[in-house]
């Protein structure tokens, strides 16, 4: 299959920048290596020294930089070392694989994520989709990185917010409860292509929810953790 | 990453162009039946006797393994979907590739004059089982393509693959017990 995962190639890239999203969470630049080509919503491997992870690229096919987004898990394997590399710093990744892709034209496409479970949509942002429903679970305000390309670009953007998260302040535009609970309670009945990404027990919970309230509809989803 | 997501435990779960079917729907049962099929493949490649001409077929067999993917790829996935653009088109040499090894391993084999016990070496029992497995599974691609058009570049190939396939599993499994050494039992009614 074409976008399949080639496991016999690797790519040596090192490090352009970092960009700081919030206190725990960042995007890495890499400088392209020719003949790197990918589709959106794709992943890559990234080995480092002690452990390798998967992350989906956050940038268009067309940027200069490859660039994924990393949330800093103190204690991990590997994110500690990249929230600690520099510039010119080498790496190994993998070509890119997947098939979290985006094939709505046409349709109303969904968009549910949790945590850093929005980088492919950031992804099909950047890459031009418009006109979505995009749901952002999310425990603080904070952690609503992307949110203004994403809110932009959207038909509707509503960040989701348990009530104990709103320490912080919620924005006006939040909704009071998890990417499920606004599923089942706000999203008019119909039929979608929903894309859900993130978490297995929001993964879990929101395929049952959309097999009840909206049959008919597609289903992709993608489970980071 | 965990391998149990808990989104099919009602019983229904998403085909590879997103649709949500039953996990009795015809389309799981075709697609269901290849997965069985390449199982019973590698199941047999782990029997397969340590013998040069054995490892010849197990080159062939891992290849089968890999176009088996690509069978249940196809099947997973509804016609003139987004998602079937991602899929490579599905090999018309696949099947002229099957009569190819089926007559070179005949060319080793007696003429077969009467019916055969399935059995004899764990490869080639492996084998029999394949074959049973795949006609199952032909037949439900024959169900599919008559209740929902298979409808996509290569449809009729995958037929006529699965068809080659189950001769090449009979023809292997008589291969299996001419390189083991073991005697053919026949069928005296």
């Amino acid at each position: 299959m074409g976008t399949g995962r080639n496991r016999q190639q690797c790519y040596r890239v090192s490090l352009d920048h970092r960009r700081s999203l919030t206190s725990g969470t960042f995007e890495l630049h890499f400088a392209r290596p020719a003949g790197f080509e990918f589709r959106p919503g794709q992943k890559i491997t990234l080995f480092g020294d002690t452990a390798a992870r998967d992350y989906t690229l956050v940038g268009a096919p067309e940027d200069r930089t490859l660039s994924i987004c990393v949330r800093h898990v103190p204690g991990g394997r590997l994110s500690p070392a990249l929230a600690r590399a520099e510039a010119g710093d080498r790496f190994q990744i993998s070509a890119p694989f997947g098939f979290f892709l985006y094939q709505s034209a046409g349709r109303r496409a969904v968009f549910a994520a949790t945590g850093t479970g929005i980088a492919p949509f950031v992804a099909f942002v950047r890459s031009g989709v418009r006109g979505f429903c995009l749901l952002h679970g999310v425990r603080t305000q904070r952690q609503l990185y992307y949110r203004d390309i994403l809110s932009q670009s959207a038909e509707q953007y509503s960040p989701c917010i348990p009530g104990s998260g709103a320490h912080d302040g919620r924005p006006p535009d939040a909704y009071s409860g998890r990417v499920t609970g606004f599923l089942e309670n706000c999203l008019s009945r119909g039929t979608y292509d929903f894309y859900l990404c993130g978490r297995r027990e929001m993964v879990r919970d929101a395929t049952r929810i959309i097999d009840r309230r909206f049959p008919d509809s597609r289903v992709f989803t993608e489970t980071f953790f | 990453m965990k391998v149990y997501t808990g989104t099919g435990d009602q019983g229904r779960t998403s085909l590879f162009s997103g649709e949500r079917v039953a996990k009795n729907d015809v389309r799981i049962a075709a697609y269901g039946a290849v997965d069985e099929l390449n199982a019973a493949v590698g199941a047999m490649v782990a029997a397969l006797p340590e013998d040069r001409a054995a490892d010849v077929v197990n080159a062939q067999l891992v290849r089968i393994q890999s176009d088996l993917f690509h069978v249940g790829a196809w099947l997973a996935t509804v016609p003139g979907s987004p998602a079937a653009d991602q899929l490579a088109p599905f090999s018309e040499a696949a099947p002229q590739w099957l009569e190819d090894k089926i007559d070179a391993m005949e060319d080793h084999l007696e003429p077969l004059n009467a019916f055969i016990l399935p059995g004899g070496h764990p490869s080639a029992a492996w084998a029999h089982v394949a074959r049973t497995v795949c006609r199952r599974a032909e037949r439900h691609v024959v169900g599919l393509a008559e209740e929902k058009a298979l409808g996509f570049e290569g449809a009729q190939q995958m037929l006529v693959y699965l068809n080659r396939l189950s001769d090449y599993f009979f023809v292997a499994a008589r291969y299996c017990n001419h390189l083991a050494g073991c005697k053919e039992t026949l069928w005296h009614g």
